[in-house]
C-alpha cells in the first residue's frame, strides 16, 4: 500500500510540476482528488489494511493528499497570474496614434482680445458700457468739441447715413452718453464697433474700439500713465513700459499717444517697431473740461482721463498678425487657429 | 507740411543734426514723417573742365576727354556726347559714383580706351528746365564756366538742402507755415527767434484810390486787405525762391505768382495777385453769389455757384471764388501791369463746405480750411511787398483798403501752477513755467501766485489752464510723468452687465459645441436681399443706407445677418474647406422710420452655420437644443415660413407665443444665388428676446433613490403624425411615474405600408418613494398605447 501511495504520490507531483495551463491542472484535480479520482480510491482501499497498520497508512495518505492538494492550489495560482499578465500583454495599444475628439470651437482672436482688456479694467473698477453704433453728430463730434466743419474732422473720415446720423467713428461718443445720464465718479471702458472709410493691410472700414474714461475728484495725467502702464504690462509682460508723446484730439487737453516697448523684441529694436523699440497702441489724454462743462459736469470740481484703443491693432501685435483683411475673412483655417 | 533746412535757418540759428531736431520736435509734438536729403540721391559728382578733348581711335561718335576736377591730376573720360568742347565746365560723375536713377559708375573700358567716370546730362541729374536752365538741353549739362572744379554738384544744382516733412495736427494751423514751425525750433532749441524781413519803400505820390476800392457784403468774410502794385515787370523770380518752391512741391511760375506761393509757405497766408486790367470798374465785390452763377476758374472747371458760397467780383461778374480758386482770365499775364494783391482771411467753414460742394481744392482752401488768425493778413501783404521791392518786381502804390470785422483783441488766461499740478499730477517749478510759456511767446505775468499769460495772437487753440498745461508738459517733458494709480480713489463697482454675463455664457455655449466665432462687416450689398429670396415686401428690405460707400457690395446697413453667414460658408466651400461651424453675435439695423431720420434700432442677432458631411438639419437642431437648455428655456418647434430656408427642412424657435429664432436647411434656389452646391445650414435667433427668457439656473431636484425601468415599444402610425404628436401624448398619459420618453428608431417599409411608419418609443419610469412594481408599469402601458390609438390611431407592433 506505502509502495502505491509513494508511487501515486511521485506521479501526481510530476504532472502538476510540468503543468503550463490552468486547464492541464483541472485535470490533474479530477483525476486525482475527484469524486472517482486516485486519492479518493486509495481512501476506499484503506479498509483492506491490516488494522495495526492502519493509522500509519492513514496519517501518511491523509499527509500526502494534503501536500499536493495545496502544491496544486499554488500551482494553479501561479499559472493564473501568468495567464493575466500574458493577457494584459496582448491588449497593448498603440498608444501613439491620435485620440477621439469632439470638435472644440472657439472666440475669435478679436473677442479674446477685447476680453483680456476688458477683465482687466473690470478688475479695476471700471463698468462695461455699450451705445448706439449709428450716431448722431451731436454725440460722436459736437458734443466732443468737434463743431460742423472743423478741421478735426480730417482725422476721421466718415461714413455717411444723412446730415445728421453716421456711423460711429469712434466709441468716445460714449464718454458723452454716459457722462450726461451719470455724475461722478465715473469709470466706464466702452468696447465697440467703429467706421472709417479706410481700406487696407493696416485698416479696416469696420473695426473695434474700446474707450476708457474716469472722472473723478484730482484724476491726473499721472494717474492715466499708472493705469496703461497696469494694462500693458498685464496684456503683453510685466517688463513692459509706457511711453507718452505728444498729439491732439478736441476732446482732451493734454493729448497724449502711448506708445509700449516692443513685445516681441523687449525695446532693443525689431522688424516690427521699425527698429525703434517702441510700438504705438492708443491715444489718451486729460479730459477737456470743455467736454465736461458739455455735459453738465463741473470742471472746476472735477477731471479726468480718457483714452481709445483698437482692439484688431493689439490683436495684430499681440498675435503677430500681418494683414488686418484676414481678420474678417472667416475663413475656417484662420478661425481655428485660436481657442 | 515741408520744411526745408534752410528756410528755418532764416529765422533761428540751428546746431543741431535735422536727426536731432526731429526727435525734439517729436516730443514737442510734432511728428516727422520723414528727413528727407535733396542731395541723397546723387553722389560723388563734381564740376570738372574739358582740357584735353580727342576722337575716340575706334569711334566715330566718341571722344576722350581729360578732366579737371580741381585735383593734381587730370581724370580720362570717354563720352558719347557731342555737345562738348574743351573749357566746358559740366558735371563729372568719378569713380563710384551714384546718379538719381540708380546708376553707379565706376571706371572701365569703352571700345578699348580706359574711362574713369561719366560726363552727365541734366536729366541723369533728375533735372527739369524749369529747376536749372540747360538741364533741358539734350547732351551734357553745361555749367557756369566759373563755377570752382571739383564743387559737389548738389551744391550747384542747389540740392544739398534738407527737408523735414513736418506733420501737423488740427489744432496747430498756425504751423502750416516756415515762420510757425521756426517759432516751435527755436523753443526746443532754446535760441532767440528772427523776425521776418519787412522792409519796401511805396510811391507817396500816388494812392491805391486810384486803382481798386474794397467792398465787403458778407459777414464770411472776416479781414480783406488789397494793395496795388503798379509798373509790374513778369519775369523768373530769383533762384533761391524758386528753389524753395521746388523742394516744397511748387512748380515756379513767374515772379508774382512765385511771390504769392512763397510766402503762402513762409507766413501760412493765402494770398491772390488780380491783373487789375481785369477788374471793371475799379472794384471788388466780396459777396454771396447768386444761386445758379457760373465761373470758370484756374482749373478750366466750370462752377455753378450757390447762394451759400462767397465770391470775389467786380461790379457784375465773379472774378474768383473766395479762398479757393481764381477764375480764369483775372490771373497774372506776360502783359500784366499793374497787380491788386488780395490777403484775406474767411470763415473756415465756409471754405470747408464750399471746396467740398464745389469739388474745389487749392493750396489756399487747404490752409483756409485748417483755420487763419487775424494778424497774418498784414503779415503776408508786408512779405509781399518786401519780396515785389527786393526783386524790383514793380513800384508799390502807398495806402491800403482794409475791412476787419472785429478788433484785434489780446486774450489772456489766468493760471495758477496748483492748476496745473491738478491736471499733470506733477510739480513744474514757477521759473519753469515762465520760462517755457516766454520761449513760446507767451507773456507772462505774475502777481499773487497767480500767472496771466498773453496769448500770442496766431495761437486761437489756448484757451485754458489745460492748454497752458499740455505747452508746459509737451515742453518740460512727458518723460517727467510719474504712474500713480487712482491717489486719491472714490471706489467704484466695475463689471459686466447681466446682458454681457449673458452674452459671454452663449458665445462660450456654442464654442463648447465645436463652433467658431467669425465677424463680418455691418454693410453688406444691396443684392443681399434677392439673394436671400426676399418677398418684395418684406421689412427687411429697408435697410440704411450709406451715402459715401466704399463700394456698392458694402454700402447698405444689414437688415439679417444671414447673407453675411451664408457668404463665409460660400467663402470656405470655393478654398476646399470642406467642413465647419461658425457663428456670429452681431447687430442688425432696424430703420423705425424710411427715409430715416431718427436713430435706428440695433437689434443684436446670433446666426450660427453648419456646413459639411456630418451636418444636417438634426444637428443644427441639437445645437439650438442645447443652448435653450443652457439657458433653461423649454421651446416648441414649429414649421417657418422664411423664405431663405428650405421649406420642408426648416422650424421656428417657438416660447410661449413669440418665435425668437429660426433654423434649418437653406433653400435650394438661395444656394444657388451664392453658388454654392452642397447643403448647409442655418439659425438666425434675436438675443435680446432669448436674453429675457434666460434663467440663470432651475430649481433644484432631488436626486432619485429608487431604481427606474425601462420599457421600449414599438408603434406603426401614419407618416403625418410628427415624433411631437407621439411624445405629448405619450407625456400626458404617462402619469406621474413616467420619468422620460424619446424616439430612439423610425422605419418605413412597404411592408409595413406605404403610408405607415414604426417608431420605436423608450420610456423610462420611476417612483419617487418606492420601487415600481411590474403591475403598476404594465397598466401605465396599457394606458398609453389606448391613448395613442384614439389620438393618432396608433397600433403596437
Amino acid at each position: 500500500m506505502q509502495t502505491i501511495i509513494q508511487k501515486i504520490k511521485e506521479e501526481c507531483s510530476n504532472l502538476i510540476e510540468n503543468s503550463t495551463l490552468t486547464k492541464e491542472l483541472n485535470d490533474i484535480r479530477i483525476k486525482f482528488f475527484g469524486k472517482s479520482g486516485e486519492f479518493t480510491n486509495l481512501m476506499k482501499g484503506l479498509k483492506d489494511v491490516p488494522k495495526e497498520d492502519k493509522p500509519a497508512v492513514g496519517k501518511m495518505l491523509n499527509d500526502c493528499k494534503k501536500n499536493l492538494e495545496a502544491k496544486l492550489e499554488e500551482k494553479i495560482k501561479e499559472l493564473e497570474l501568468k495567464e493575466k499578465d500574458k493577457k494584459l500583454k496582448e491588449e497593448e495599444l498603440d498608444i501613439t496614434l491620435s485620440g477621439k475628439r469632439e470638435d472644440v470651437g472657439g472666440l475669435h482672436v478679436l473677442s479674446l482680445v477685447r476680453n483680456e482688456i476688458v477683465d482687466i479694467f473690470t478688475g479695476l473698477g471700471f463698468t462695461v458700457s455699450d451705445g448706439p453704433e449709428i450716431e448722431t453728430d451731436y454725440f460722436c463730434f459736437q458734443m466732443l468739441n468737434i463743431p460742423k466743419d472743423h478741421p478735426a474732422r480730417d482725422m476721421q473720415d466718415s461714413f455717411f447715413i444723412n446730415d445728421n446720423l453716421i456711423l460711429r467713428t469712434q466709441t468716445s461718443s460714449m464718454q458723452v452718453r454716459t457722462m450726461l445720464k451719470q455724475q461722478p465718479p465715473i469709470r466706464i471702458v466702452n468696447p465697440g464697433k467703429v467706421y472709417r472709410v479706410d481700406s487696407d493691410a493696416t485698416h479696416s472700414p469696420m473695426f473695434q474700439q474700446i474707450e476708457g474714461l474716469v472722472v473723478d475728484k484730482n484724476v491726473t495725467l499721472c494717474d492715466l500713465k499708472g493705469a496703461l502702464e497696469l494694462f500693458a504690462k498685464t496684456l503683453f509682460d510685466k517688463n513692459t513700459e509706457v511711453r507718452f508723446r505728444p498729439s491732439y484730439f478736441p476732446f482732451t487737453e493734454p493729448s497724449v499717444e502711448v506708445d509700449v516697448s516692443c513685445p516681441f523684441c523687449g525695446g532693443k529694436g525689431c522688424n516690427l517697431c521699425k527698429g525703434t523699440g517702441w510700438i504705438e497702441i492708443l491715444g489718451a489724454g486729460i479730459v477737456n473740461p470743455v467736454v465736461l462743462e458739455n455735459c453738465g459736469i463741473d470742471s472746476k470740481e472735477y477731471s479726468g482721463f480718457a483714452f481709445g484703443m483698437g482692439v484688431e491693432r493689439i490683436a495684430m501685435i499681440k498675435y503677430g498678425i500681418p494683414d488686418m483683411r484676414i481678420l474678417f475673412s472667416n475663413d475656417m483655417r484662420f478661425l481655428k487657429q485660436y481657442k | 507740411m515741408k520744411v526745408p533746412y534752410s528756410w528755418l535757418k532764416d529765422f533761428v540759428e540751428i546746431d543741431v543734426t535735422p536727426e536731432v531736431l526731429a526727435d525734439k520736435l517729436v516730443k514737442a509734438g510734432f511728428e516727422v514723417d520723414s528727413i528727407i536729403y535733396d542731395g541723397e540721391q546723387c553722389k560723388n559728382v563734381v564740376t570738372g573742365r574739358i582740357e584735353e578733348l580727342v576722337p575716340h581711335p575706334d569711334s566715330d561718335h566718341m571722344v576722350i576727354c581729360q578732366m579737371n576736377v580741381g585735383q593734381d591730376e587730370l581724370i580720362q573720360i570717354v563720352t558719347g556726347a557731342s555737345n562738348v568742347a574743351v573749357g566746358d565746365v559740366v558735371p563729372t560723375a568719378l569713380h563710384n559714383s551714384h546718379l538719381p536713377n540708380g546708376v553707379n559708375i565706376k571706371k572701365g573700358k569703352l571700345r578699348g580706351v580706359p574711362s574713369n567716370g561719366m560726363l552727365c546730362s541734366g536729366e541723369e541729374l533728375n533735372l527739369t528746365e524749369e529747376e536749372f536752365p540747360g538741364a533741358g538741353v539734350y547732351g551734357i549739362l553745361q555749367l557756369d564756366k566759373n563755377l570752382p572744379l571739383g564743387m559737389d554738384i548738389n551744391e550747384v544744382i542747389g540740392k544739398n538742402d534738407v527737408i523735414l516733412d513736418v506733420e501737423i495736427t488740427a489744432n496747430r494751423p498756425d504751423c502750416n507755415s516756415i515762420i510757425g514751425i521756426a517759432r516751435e525750433v527755436a523753443a526746443v532749441l532754446n535760441k532767440p527767434l528772427k523776425n521776418l524781413d519787412i522792409d519796401y519803400k511805396e510811391d507817396e505820390t500816388d494812392s491805391i484810390e486810384n486803382y481798386v476800392d474794397v467792398d465787403v457784403r458778407t459777414e464770411n468774410c472776416n479781414h480783406y486787405i488789397a494793395k496795388a502794385v503798379k509798373n509790374v515787370v513778369i519775369k523768373d523770380s530769383p533762384s533761391y525762391i524758386q528753389k524753395r518752391l521746388i523742394s516744397c512741391g511748387i512748380r515756379p511760375i513767374n515772379n508774382i505768382v512765385d511771390i504769392t506761393n512763397y510766402v503762402l509757405l513762409e507766413v501760412g497766408q493765402p494770398t491772390h495777385a488780380f491783373d487789375k486790367n481785369e477788374l471793371k470798374d475799379g472794384i471788388i465785390v466780396v459777396r454771396q453769389a447768386e444761386n445758379g452763377e457760373v465761373i470758370v476758374t484756374l482749373d478750366e472747371q466750370e462752377n455753378k455757384l450757390k447762394d451759400s458760397m462767397i465770391v470775389i467780383a467786380d461790379k457784375s461778374n465773379p472774378i474768383a471764388v473766395a479762398g479757393i480758386m481764381g477764375g480764369l482770365g483775372s490771373g497774372i499775364k506776360e502783359n500784366t501791369n499793374t497787380v491788386v494783391f488780395e490777403s484775406a482771411k474767411f470763415a473756415r467753414d465756409y471754405i470747408r463746405r464750399t471746396s467740398r460742394e464745389l469739388k474745389l481744392y487749392s493750396d489756399s482752401s487747404q490752409r483756409f480750411e485748417k483755420g487763419i488768425d487775424y494778424i497774418s493778413q498784414n503779415l503776408a501783404m508786408d512779405r509781399i511787398l518786401t519780396l515785389i521791392y527786393q526783386t524790383n518786381s514793380g513800384t508799390i502804390v502807398s495806402g491800403k483798403r482794409e475791412y476787419i470785422d472785429k478788433p484785434n483783441n489780446v486774450r489772456f488766461v489766468d493760471f495758477t501752477s496748483k492748476d496745473i499740478t491738478k491736471i499733470l499730477g506733477i510739480v513744474i517749478s514757477d521759473e519753469q513755467i515762465t520760462e517755457i510759456l516766454e520761449s513760446l511767446q507767451f507773456k507772462i505775468t505774475e502777481n499773487n501766485d497767480i500767472f496771466t499769460a498773453e496769448i500770442p495772437l496766431y495761437r486761437e487753440d489756448i484757451i485754458n489752464a489745460n492748454d497752458i498745461s499740455e505747452e508746459l508738459i509737451r515742453m518740460y517733458g512727458y518723460d517727467h510723468i510719474q504712474s500713480t494709480l487712482f491717489t486719491n480713489p472714490a471706489q467704484t463697482q466695475g463689471g459686466k452687465t447681466k446682458y454681457q454675463q449673458f452674452e459671454d455664457k452663449l458665445k462660450k455655449t456654442l464654442c463648447g459645441m465645436g463652433i467658431f466665432e467669425g465677424i463680418n462687416y455691418s454693410f453688406i450689398t444691396p443684392k443681399a436681399f434677392d439673394m436671400l429670396n426676399l418677398a418684395s415686401d418684406d421689412s427687411r428690405r429697408n435697410a440704411i443706407k450709406l451715402i459715401n460707400p466704399l463700394g456698392e457690395d458694402l454700402s447698405v446697413m444689414r437688415t439679417t445677418l444671414a447673407h453675411s453667414m451664408i457668404q463665409s460658408i460660400g467663402n470656405n466651400l470655393a478654398k476646399s474647406v470642406p467642413a465647419g461651424r461658425i457663428f456670429e453675435v452681431a447687430r442688425t439695423y432696424i430703420p423705425k422710420e424710411m427715409p430715416i431720420v431718427n436713430q435706428p434700432n440695433e437689434v443684436e442677432n446670433l446666426i450660427i452655420g453648419t456646413f459639411g458631411e456630418n451636418e444636417d438639419f438634426y444637428t443644427i437642431k441639437g445645437i439650438i437644443e442645447n443652448l435653450l437648455d443652457v439657458f433653461c428655456i423649454d421651446a416648441k418647434y414649429t414649421r417657418a415660413t422664411e423664405t431663405y430656408l428650405h421649406d420642408g427642412r426648416s422650424a421656428n424657435i417657438v416660447v410661449g407665443k413669440n418665435i425668437i429664432g429660426k433654423f434649418g436647411e437653406v433653400h435650394p434656389r438661395v444656394l444657388e444665388n451664392y453658388g454654392i452646391n452642397q447643403r448647409i445650414y442655418i439659425a438666425e435667433i434675436e438675443l435680446e428676446k432669448l436674453f429675457k427668457l434666460a434663467k440663470e439656473f432651475r430649481p433644484y431636484v432631488n436626486i432619485p433613490k429608487y431604481p427606474a425601468v425601462d420599457r421600449d415599444i414599438a408603434i406603426l402610425v401614419d407618416k403625418s403624425v410628427t415624433a411631437d404628436d407621439i411624445l405629448s401624448t405619450i407625456k400626458k398619459t404617462g402619469g406621474k411615474i413616467l420619468e422620460s420618453e424619446k424616439i430612439f428608431d423610425i422605419y418605413t417599409s412597404n411592408l409595413i405600408g406605404a403610408n405607415n411608419k414604426s417608431v420605436a418609443i423608450s420610456m423610462t419610469f420611476r417612483a419617487e418613494d418606492r420601487t415600481l412594481k411590474e403591475e403598476e408599469i404594465n397598466s401605465q402601458i396599457e394606458r398609453i398605447l389606448k391613448s395613442l390609438e384614439i389620438r393618432l390611431g396608433a397600433k403596437l407592433r
